[in-house]
């Protein structure tokens, strides 16, 4: 190793180089003015390459992408504003459809069964006039009926009382004693 | 064992004549491994930010990681000297990411530049200078209000002014030290159990335990000091922050 040979050398020689009076390497000093010189040159290249080139590009970056997320989120707070209020419309929309579809349906509604109704009436007052004359015919022939059954009964009522007595009661005390029963 | 101190001599890479540098006098300016540790981390730091700042709305994860760091500092900078931080945004910012490389390197290389008491003396005299420098254009002599804090009996300042100006005064140095000494410390610390698991792996079965235990001992440390590296270029980002807010907004004071 260069370091132990370094060493054995100065050792041997005597030489100051490589431990100065034993002290630090860095408090030789004369290798300072060198150091110092090219420290302040570099610095003045670096400072002066690092503020006019290399800085602005970096720091224009960062300001650059902090402007382009605070518009992006700009541009999608608007549309997201935009999408609301087309939301809102769309709900308007959809509220008034449906209200006039339910009272188009009321309607519709309202309109059939008044036609049902109506038909219904119809309906009804055409059986209820049937109805009524089938009743009056029922009545007719019953009272027909009935008259017959006068008939009948007198024709019998004279028959027995021929049969009984032997002698033949007139029409009209048969109808009299029949009156007289009926009543 | 392996000089636990050798990783942190200056060695000569490439050998450049000396230049006369302006107040200094003759400096030699050959790359060091010093120097290449630091060229090499600002290199990195400016490919790094290239690719991080390629400006994708969707970040890949390089530029994730850059926007990060980015984040970081520009945070630090606003909440600690407030809305006028921006304007020191690329100073913080490169101090926090050169020092962090820098320590970076360090964990991965053989050399960390940070661990140079000349280098990061130089950052902390360089942050003061830069606060000197921001509190006079800003504050002009107003600037000295900073030693004087209001709110206090004038009898108190007797004793309150030196008091401030010395800790002003001490401040690059504590910068400088606490990076330094962070850096130092880890290192070595790092290269002395390094060197049990050799030094004791030789003494046989029971050596072996001894060098099991110090191995998983440097793993730990790896992990503490890559936290470490990172949480040194943090402070060091922080207290420049909270250097400069005091001249800023001096008369918030």
């Amino acid at each position: 190793m260069a370091t132990t040979e370094n060493h054995g050398v100065t050792e041997t020689t005597g030489a100051p180089e490589a431990h100065g009076s034993g002290g630090l390497p860095q408090l030789q000093f004369e290798h300072w003015a060198g150091q110092i010189v090219w420290l302040l040159l570099i610095f003045v290249v670096l400072y002066v390459v690092l503020s006019k080139m290399l800085l602005p590009k970096v720091g224009g970056a960062i300001e650059e992408r902090a402007d382009k997320i605070a518009g992006d989120i700009a541009d999608a707070r608007k549309l997201r504003d935009e999408a609301e209020v087309q939301s809102q419309a769309a709900a308007a929309e959809l509220a008034e459809a449906r209200g006039k579809a339910l009272r188009t349906a009321a309607d519709a509604k309202a309109k059939a069964q008044a036609e049902a109704a109506a038909r219904q009436a119809k309906e009804d007052a055409a059986l209820a006039e049937k109805l009524e004359a089938a009743e009056a015919r029922i009545r007719a022939s019953r009272d027909a009926a009935m008259g017959n059954v006068k008939t009948i009964a007198s024709d019998t009522a004279q028959a027995i009382t021929a049969k009984l007595t032997g002698k033949a009661a007139t029409s009209a005390e048969v109808n009299a004693a029949l009156a007289k029963l009926s009543a | 064992m392996a000089d636990p101190m050798h990783q942190f001599q200056i060695a000569k890479v490439v050998e450049l004549p000396p230049v006369n540098v302006p107040g200094l006098g003759l400096v030699d300016l050959s790359i060091t491994n010093s120097v290449a540790a630091m060229l090499a981390a600002a290199v990195l730091v400016i490919l790094f930010f290239a690719a991080a700042g390629r400006g994708a709305v969707i970040p890949g994860r390089l530029q994730t990681v850059g926007e990060m760091l980015y984040g970081l500092v520009n945070s630090l900078t606003s909440s600690i000297i407030g809305h006028e931080g921006k304007k020191y945004l690329p100073f913080v910012f490169t101090l926090f990411s050169f020092v962090l490389f820098m320590n970076m390197l360090g964990m991965f290389l053989v050399f960390t530049a940070t661990s140079q008491l000349a280098v990061t003396l130089t950052l902390g005299v360089m942050v003061i200078l830069t606060v000197v420098g921001v509190g006079f254009a800003k504050n002009g002599f107003k600037f000295f209000k900073l030693f004087a804090p209001s709110g206090v009996p004038p009898v108190l300042y007797v004793l309150l002014v030196p008091i401030e100006i010395l800790s002003f005064l001490i401040r690059p140095v504590t910068l400088g030290l606490r990076l330094f000494g962070n850096m130092l410390g880890g290192h070595v610390v790092l290269k002395i159990f390094a060197g049990f698991v050799v030094a004791m792996g030789s003494l046989g079965i029971l050596g072996w335990a001894g060098s099991a235990l110090a191995l998983s001992s440097v793993v730990a440390l790896t992990a503490l000091e890559f936290m470490v590296a990172f949480l040194q270029a943090f402070v060091f980002a922080v207290l420049t922050c909270v250097y400069l807010n005091d001249v800023v907004n001096l008369d918030s004071h």
